[in-house]
């Protein structure tokens, strides 16, 4: 309908869109990525917990990321899947600091990329909280949630510092490397 | 009595939905007393795994219309026509002229059928045992662990707490400081419950029927037995008795529990992640529950301040002694005359009597025992005022009758604060809360107008093919029992929710049920397991995953911006047999169905037909004009109430085509309730009944594009329950066997000869004659369709003695309690015709009399002669 001769468009000019979800516990720092990379870099992000979602989209090496951040709190982890039709990149968020739930994490995730409908999908960690003393690096976090046991799947952990917007570009510039070059199904 | 075989789905619980009530705690069994005693509440209908495979193995109604007995012949009512009565002398003047003799009188005549024969009443009296407000709940965002319950007054509603501490905190209540949503909770009875609510009731109706006949004269052998139990009966009892006697509740289990609840979000740099999320809401059974708006305000702010239980409390108690026994219930007809009529006054004489009643009590005290007789000429007491006049301001009086009577006026006492509430006074079905009809219009209409896109097409949605109004494939789809899905992204949810009413009310007109009992004004997508299993909801979501699941949905509309969307995965209509029937009986227009995306071929007439043509310029259905007449209104800003009773118009001829199309093509409609023998009985030039189309051609023409959307809608819960309404509705409605709205577009909308109106205006002269049967009239000559005018036209008819029976049933309207106010509107030139021939009848009447005093002298002489 409409949107045919946008598309068209955007072959032309190579613009893409992709669908991302944004994933993890609770307090890991999702929407301060989130607004981090929508807003003025220099702004200072204050967020408060996410009842139920925000979606926003970003403009970045002329992909257009529309990026889904859901609230983390464990009761309300079930409403996840209700998101993963359509995603081709999953951005999960790691609060680097917080060992005592790295294990907790790494059910989540894994639970989440075993689910069919995700089979397809990228998966970028944020190591955040880089700024934390004592955090565990991104290789630790790595071995913590145990990504080297993923068969068939593209994965990269970065490390970042949302507050200071530290890694986050270049978590997105790895999903726009890597997307497949498909125009986004999640569009009906 | 020969109540309607009326067929009842039989809703079989299928098992998914034992899972539901599990999941909200133990509902059956175990009945605590007292303050024990908890309700179990869940947010989705005890019958919401039916599905509609279960729905349409149901038998159809398969003889014609159930026919209650006849009543009897008007005219032989004493009360009801006294020109019958009056004794008229043999000397070759008609029967009709004796009866003018009242107009020769100067005083005010006492008039018994200007005012209605029930006792009024209030529609809260004081001392009811039911609450305004059932519960106050409040719930927060815990930063740990997601929404959860705070409180819960005065005891805690059983049932899945989390559950109801999701609805209280919207999805994104992060992103804004207030927002408002509402949602209703289903009473889960059980079977047991349930049986006994209905032996008690029907105890109480029996009761009551043996009253009346006592009074009436009849003895029942029983009597001294039961004569006990009935001294006990107090004004529950009578409060009850008209509700069960006037109108059917719908028949679809115990009533809903209504929720309006606020959320705030509060920053706050002392506290963990920086912000407090808290909600309170109150829970009603009334469907005005808008009004608690500002209470809830000032309670929320209490509770950030104070949040301790004590906090509920104060509002429970506060807004239970708000005092609505000042207003007067209505009738169903005369709620409709109120709710479709922009006069403030309407009505405005029952405020009185209610006040007058009230100052009454107040000074003896006794009085109460004796029941209002409302029929008696109301006499304004000094004492009562319009509110907001000067003379209200300075008098002294305690009590005022409300500036616009379509709102009650009273107040609720907060820490000493008196918040003044209006209290809708005419409540059609289905409609609950503060919506926007116009709102929900103009959203979904403009950007269809700047920018049309095609639908997809299905048959029972787009029924002016792919260039249907998204409003009419909304209407459509509610209609048709479709799951509506209204979305809001970055919206607050209350506007959502108010869209989501607005749609339940758009559907149902105040003539159709169904929609808001099944209606989930806000959701999110913690509920959508649950959703899934109800069919035909009506959903209002903030969150745009919904869009991205079409399988969730058959139509989508999108509020920000203004598009509605019929999903990829709907399913296909069905090919019936409704619309095999119609094809092969109107050949000649079986290829104006549109038939495109039906599940099958069409068998014989074949799919070729070329049905897009149908679909294309001409508009059978009459929407495309209906909605530019709507349009039009909207751009006259002729008000809510005016698209309201445009709305009801729609719905109502919807179901009139119906009925229509099921006696042509099935032999019999369940959808119109008449009485053969009756009709007989009346002249057959007044006989018909339903809807009046102006020939055969264009009635074939309407019924083709109708076909499709009729037939689905002939499988839903909607056109059951309205089954069900119109067999019960019949019980209580007057003039039954006569369909006075049939006359009246008889009237309206047809070129009649003299023979044809004559009848007519001589039957609406010889039959409307009680308070009831005037409010009926009224009631199918709305300001919307010029009021009384075409009745007026009588008034210039060929014949003198239509225009006298004219001017007769004229004279009833006007001092009719409600008709005064059509008779004020009659056009200028309909007046001056009434008071011409009011002249020349009295004149008539004169000469009359004088040749009257004659005879009669002549007839006392021949007497002694003898």
């Amino acid at each position: 309908m409409g949107g045919s001769l946008s598309k068209m468009m955007d072959r032309i000019f190579g613009s893409r869109e992709m669908r991302v979800l944004m994933l993890g516990l609770d307090a890991a720092g999702k929407t301060t990525i989130l607004y981090k990379l929508r807003l003025n870099k220099d702004e200072v992000i204050t967020t408060i917990p996410t009842v139920g979602f925000n979606v926003e989209s970003v403009m970045f090496n002329r992909v257009k990321f529309n990026v889904w951040d859901v609230g983390g709190q464990d009761k309300i982890r079930p409403l996840w899947r209700h998101y993963y039709s359509g995603t081709q990149g999953l951005i999960f968020v790691v609060d680097s600091a917080d060992r005592a739930r790295i294990d907790e994490a790494r059910q989540e995730l894994h639970r989440i990329i075993n689910d069919r409908e995700m089979k397809d999908s990228l998966l970028l960690v944020f190591a955040n909280k880089q700024d934390i003393p004592g955090c565990m690096n991104y290789k630790e976090v790595a071995d913590a949630l145990q990504l080297q046991k993923l068969k068939d799947r593209v994965w990269n952990v970065q490390p970042s510092t949302a507050t200071n917007g530290a890694g986050l570009e270049d978590g997105l510039k790895w999903l726009s490397d890597n997307v497949k070059d498909t125009p986004a199904p999640g569009k009906k | 009595m020969a109540s309607a075989p009326v067929p009842r789905p039989s809703y079989t619980r299928a098992p998914a939905s034992e899972n539901i009530l599990a999941n909200f705690g133990n509902v059956n069994g175990s009945k605590m007393n007292g303050a024990d005693r908890r309700t179990s509440m869940s947010s989705f209908p005890t019958s919401s795994a039916r599905s509609t495979s279960d729905m349409s193995q149901t038998s159809r109604p398969s003889a014609r219309s159930p026919q209650p007995p006849v009543a009897s012949d008007r005219t032989s009512n004493p009360s009801s026509n006294k020109s019958i009565n009056t004794p008229s002398t043999g000397t070759g003047v008609s029967s009709q002229h004796s009866s003018l003799s009242q107009q020769d009188v100067p005083v005010r005549r006492y008039n018994p059928n200007a005012h209605p024969r029930k006792k009024l009443r209030s529609q809260y009296p004081r001392g009811a045992s039911e609450n305004h407000v059932e519960y106050i709940l409040v719930a927060s965002f815990d930063i740990d662990r997601g929404p959860v319950m705070e409180h819960q007054y005065p005891v805690a509603i059983t049932g899945d707490e989390h559950m109801l501490a999701e609805l209280m905190l919207p999805d994104q209540a992060h992103v804004r400081n207030q927002d408002w949503t509402m949602f209703f909770l289903h009473k889960d009875t059980s079977p047991e419950e349930e049986d006994e609510e209905r032996i008690a009731k029907e105890e109480r109706r029996r009761r009551r029927r043996r009253k009346r006949d006592r009074e009436k004269g009849i003895i029942h052998e029983s009597d001294d037995e039961d004569d006990e139990a009935e001294d006990d009966l107090g004004d529950d009892d009578e409060w009850d008795s008209e509700s069960t006697d006037s109108e059917p509740e719908g028949g679809e289990g115990p009533p809903l529990i209504y929720v309006l609840n606020l959320v705030n979000t509060k920053q706050d740099k002392t506290v963990k992640r920086g912000a407090v999320v808290k909600a309170m809401a109150i829970c009603t059974r009334h469907p005005f529950l808008h009004i608690y708006k500002p209470l809830l305000l000032l309670a929320l702010e209490e509770y950030f301040k104070s949040p301790v239980p004590e906090t509920l409390s104060m509002l429970y108690d506060a807004v239970n002694a708000m005092d609505l026994s000042l207003m007067p219930k209505l009738s169903l007809l005369e709620r409709h005359l109120l709710q479709s009529s922009n006069n403030k006054d309407l009505f405005v004489e029952k405020f009185e009597q209610m006040i007058q009643l009230r100052i009454e009590e107040d000074r003896g005290g006794s009085v109460s025992d004796q029941p209002l007789d409302a029929s008696r000429e109301p006499a304004r007491p000094a004492g009562i005022a319009r509110a907001g006049t000067k003379a209200h301001l300075e008098g002294q009086s305690a009590y005022s009758v409300p500036r616009d009577t379509h709102e009650f006026e009273t107040k609720v006492m907060y820490k000493g604060i008196p918040i003044p509430i209006k209290v809708p006074v005419a409540i059609m079905p289905e409609t609950v809360g503060d919506f926007s009809l116009i709102k929900l219009i103009q959203t979904f209409s403009e950007p269809h107008a700047k920018s049309p896109q095609p639908f997809p097409l299905h048959p029972h949605l787009t029924t002016n093919g792919p260039n249907t109004h998204p409003i009419i494939v909304l209407a459509n789809a509610l209609l048709t029992q479709k799951r509506v899905i209204f979305l809001g992204y970055n919206l607050p949810s209350g506007e959502v929710a108010e869209t989501v009413l607005a749609a339940c009310a758009l559907a149902s007109g105040g003539v159709l049920r169904g929609f808001t009992r099944h209606a989930f004004p806000y959701t999110d997508l913690t509920k959508i397991d649950d959703l899934l299993k109800v069919p035909g909801f009506i959903a209002g979501v903030t969150n745009p995953t919904f869009e991205h699941h079409p399988e969730w949905w058959d139509v989508l509309c999108d509020l920000p911006s203004g598009r509605v969307k019929i999903s990829s995965k709907i399913e296909p209509a069905p090919v019936t047999e409704g619309l095999l029937y119609f094809q092969q009986q109107n050949p000649n227009y079986a290829g104006l169905v549109s038939t495109v995306g039906l599940a099958g071929p069409v068998a014989g007439l074949g799919t070729g037909a070329p049905s897009h043509h149908s679909s294309g310029g001409t508009d059978l259905t009459g929407d495309v004009s209906f909605m530019a007449d709507i349009q039009r209104s909207i751009a006259l800003r002729h008000g809510e109430r005016v698209i309201r009773a445009k709305w009801r118009d729609w719905v109502v001829k919807f179901t009139r085509v119906a009925a229509a199309f099921e006696e042509s093509v099935y032999g019999a409609s369940a959808l119109h309730v008449g009485s053969d023998e009756y009709e007989s009985n009346i002249p057959a030039g007044v006989a018909g009944h339903g809807y009046v189309w102006s020939d055969e051609a264009s009635k074939a023409k309407e019924l083709a594009g109708n076909v499709m959307r009729i037939e689905g809608w002939r499988n839903t819960r909607s056109y059951y329950s309205f089954i069900q309404d119109v067999a019960q509705l019949y019980q209580v409605r007057p003039l039954k066997g006569l369909d006075l709205h049939h006359m009246h577009d008889r009237l309206r909308t047809q070129k009649l000869t003299p023979a044809q109106s004559r009848e007519i205006y001589l039957a609406f002269a010889r039959y409307v004659h009680t308070y009831d049967e005037i409010c009926l009239l009224l009631s199918v000559a709305p300001e919307s369709h010029a009021g009384l005018f075409y009745l007026g036209l009588g008034l210039f008819h060929r014949d003198r003695d239509v225009r006298v029976k004219t001017l007769e049933i004229l004279d009833r309207i006007a001092d009719h309690e409600a008709g005064q106010h059509w008779w004020k509107s009659l056009p200028r030139f309909e007046q001056l015709a009434y008071t011409r021939i009011q002249r020349e009848a009295a004149q008539l009447l004169r000469t009359k009399q004088e040749k009257e005093t004659h005879s009669e002298g002549g007839n006392e002489l021949g007497k002694t002669v003898s």
